[in-house]
């Protein structure tokens, strides 16, 4: 089984490949929607803008294939925040697979936020197998998605309660970098690869 | 939606009224700049301060108790309390106060709301609605009216007031629970409302933001720490401890001021050992930086990236974006860049623009030049005349993500942090601070993040001498109330 992780120029890849590597996950790097077809998973990974982001995603050919995804699909970070309807960042359209809108955390917190935040869970998910509740998961983040409570998973809180996981069927999500999180980090990468 | 303190002030001192009655006045305390001040400092959005002596004999008695706080805070506030009149409202909107609230007399007086929308605009004035049993109630709660708030509010929606406070009598200062259709009521007519009186909880805040309400006032329930403050704007992220290395030739080297350079070890050997015990981040400072020696870190910065799974982040000798993305690309989560942004300041906008904000890391090294700070480049022998806070809030406009805050004067020392320089750049930008320079024990580390208001503490020798654990340091801190990631 082989997950495919897609390049569209948003971010290195480098620590999610490194990360893969070192549970001894077969992965391959993609840059067209159809090399999709040859993968049991994909993972959106992404750190940057969301205008840009979109743009390259659209060029690429992956702004309508992915909703219609059928495999397991992991957004980690701004990867997450592309599945919304509509991104304040920038007022760019995004890939309306999970209903909501991606907001700017509000003015009293330091923006971006940067560094552990404990993850409060809201429901059971294959994702968090063996992963105690309120772990810390590395963010860094200035804009978060506010969706429906009904594909929440996890939540934290960074002066207001935003979602850190959320799932809608075979879509995953998490707004932290489960790459960078050390080994509870590499824990859900592992449970996503294994159990979803 | 805006949690917004109360602060009532009588005869210049911080008190509390139950339901506006007068004779159950309770003083909280003399002084209300302090009140502010704690208020400001644990999240508030913005303040609402009332001169009940002003609401009370209609002419404002506490203009300078308010402007004082005015000009110590940064958060907005909101004033109302004996304006009468144009040039009552000139004393605070033409002094830094960001509304006025006009209560008694939107009442009576309907044309002097409109001079004030045309003088200083909508935004800028608020109309207090005091209702007790639907009837509008006047002159600090004591004047019966007869009118009732509904048509009260059509007429107001005619003079072009787009905000109203809606204070619910019976329920203020009862810990009680918000009343919801008056608020409801108001809503549907197009206004935008801040809720008053009772709100003593955070279940009573979440019905609140249901129906849309966009600030809600507390006063009692915080000053009687039935809720803290705290537990509006919940924040669980926790303060970082960084490991720093200095890199010559792909080696860990140790030493003071770059002198007497000893041999520390292998940094990928190293960083894996640091990620073990509970390192939230690394650092590693290319002191060497030749171009010649460039290939080496490039080098290095890949097995650290293959290697470790927390965030690390690159510095040292960094000019230009091509220097940004080679490290980016090969696997850095962040760079830290010093002597280029200081001499090429707009090399910063351009990075964050093209690389994200997120992985651009401003390094500041101040020495004192008399009281200023004044930022020294070039590894510290060049001075520039610039303020360490003046930088700072450049560098955050330009768009960095994160200043490091590093001291000459302390470097090396062991005689902790300057916290001085760390609170001032802290309170003064809106990005996340790195304290850097000076650790020597563990109470060093909780005075930067006490009172130096730091987000993260970085130390190289602490840890490379074995002076300090992480963990022993994390469970130290633990146990003084910092959020830390165990």
């Amino acid at each position: 089984m082989k997950i495919a992780i897609i390049d569209y120029g948003a971010g290195n890849l480098r620590s999610i490949e490194s990360a893969l590597k070192k549970l001894g996950q077969k992965f391959e790097i993609i840059k067209k929607p159809e090399e999709l077809g040859d993968f049991a998973k994909v993972i959106l990974p992404g750190v940057g803008a969301a205008k840009s982001a979109m743009n390259n995603l659209k060029k690429q050919g992956f702004s309508k294939t992915l909703a219609q995804l059928k495999i397991p699909f992991l957004g980690i970070c701004l990867g997450l925040q592309l599945l919304s309807d509509f991104s304040y960042e920038d007022d760019v359209k995004c890939l309306s697979i999970i209903p909501g809108r991606v907001k700017k955390f509000p003015k009293f917190v330091k923006v971006p936020q940067i560094g552990w935040n404990k993850v409060n869970f809201v429901k059971e998910s294959p994702l968090l197998d063996d992963i105690p509740n309120e772990s810390y998961f590395y963010f860094v983040n200035s804009f978060y998605f506010e969706t429906d409570r009904d594909f929440l998973t996890a939540e934290s809180d960074y002066g207001i309660t935003f979602p850190s996981i959320i799932q809608k069927d075979n879509f995953y999500a998490t707004q932290f970098h489960p790459e960078k999180s050390g080994e509870i980090g590499a824990k859900l990468l592992f449970n996503f690869c294994k159990k979803c | 939606m805006l949690i917004i303190p109360a602060i009532d002030i009588i005869e210049g001192t911080c008190v509390r009224l139950e339901k506006g009655d007068y004779s159950t006045k309770k003083t909280y305390s003399k002084n209300p700049l302090k009140v502010a001040k704690n208020f400001e400092d644990k999240g508030a959005e913005m303040l609402h301060i009332v001169d009940l002596d002003g609401a009370k004999t209609g002419s404002m008695k506490n203009v300078e108790t308010i402007l004082k706080i005015r000009r110590n805070i940064r958060i907005p506030i909101q004033v109302g309390g004996g304006i009468r009149n144009i040039s009552d409202a000139r004393k605070y909107l033409n002094n830094g106060i960001d509304r006025i609230i006009l209560g008694t007399k939107a009442v009576e007086n309907k044309t002097l709301l409109g001079n004030l929308i045309k003088e200083f605009g909508s935004k800028k004035i608020i109309v207090s609605i005091d209702v007790l049993n639907g009837k509008i109630r006047t002159k600090g709660w004591l004047g019966k009216t007869g009118i009732n708030y509904l048509d009260f509010a059509k007429e107001l929606k005619k003079t072009g007031i787009t905000e109203i406070i809606c204070t619910d009598i019976s329920r203020d200062g009862t810990l009680t629970s918000p009343n919801l259709i008056p608020l409801k009521k108001l809503k549907e007519l197009g206004f935008n409302i801040i809720a008053a009186g009772g709100i003593s909880d955070t279940k009573s805040i979440e019905k609140l933001r249901k129906i849309g309400i966009r600030g809600a006032i507390i006063g009692k329930a915080l000053y009687e720490n039935k809720i803290r403050i705290d537990d509006f704007f919940k924040n669980n992220l926790a303060k970082r401890i960084i490991v720093c290395m200095d890199i010559k030739n792909g080696r860990v080297v140790k030493g003071k001021n770059y002198k007497n350079l000893e041999d520390a070890g292998d940094p990928v050997k190293l960083a894996g050992k640091y990620c073990k015990t509970g390192t939230d981040e690394l650092i590693f400072l290319d002191i060497t930086a030749t171009i010649e020696k460039r290939k080496i870190l490039y080098r290095l910065v890949e097995q650290i990236a293959e290697n470790i799974n927390i965030p690390f982040t690159v510095g040292g000798g960094i000019k230009t974006l091509k220097d940004i993305k080679e490290l980016l690309r090969r696997g850095a989560d962040k760079v830290s860049i010093g002597s280029a942004a200081v001499a090429n300041p707009k090399l910063i906008r351009r990075a964050a623009k093209k690389f994200g904000s997120q992985c651009i890391v401003i390094s500041i090294d101040p020495k004192k030049n008399g009281n200023l700070q004044e930022i020294r480049t070039e590894s510290g022998s060049k001075k520039t005349k610039i303020t360490a806070l003046e930088f700072a809030k450049k560098m955050e406009k330009f768009g960095a993500g994160e200043l490091l805050i590093n001291s000459i004067d302390r470097d090396g020392t062991g005689k902790g942090y300057d916290i001085e320089l760390l609170r001032e750049i802290s309170e003064s930008v809106r990005i996340p601070i790195i304290a850097s320079s000076g650790a020597g024990k563990k109470e060093d580390f909780l005075e930067a993040f006490e009172d130096g208001k730091a987000d993260a503490a970085l130390s190289a020798s602490m840890f490379h001498y074995g002076k300090i654990k992480i963990p022993e340091l994390k469970k130290y801190l633990q146990n003084n109330n910092v959020k830390i990631r165990p």
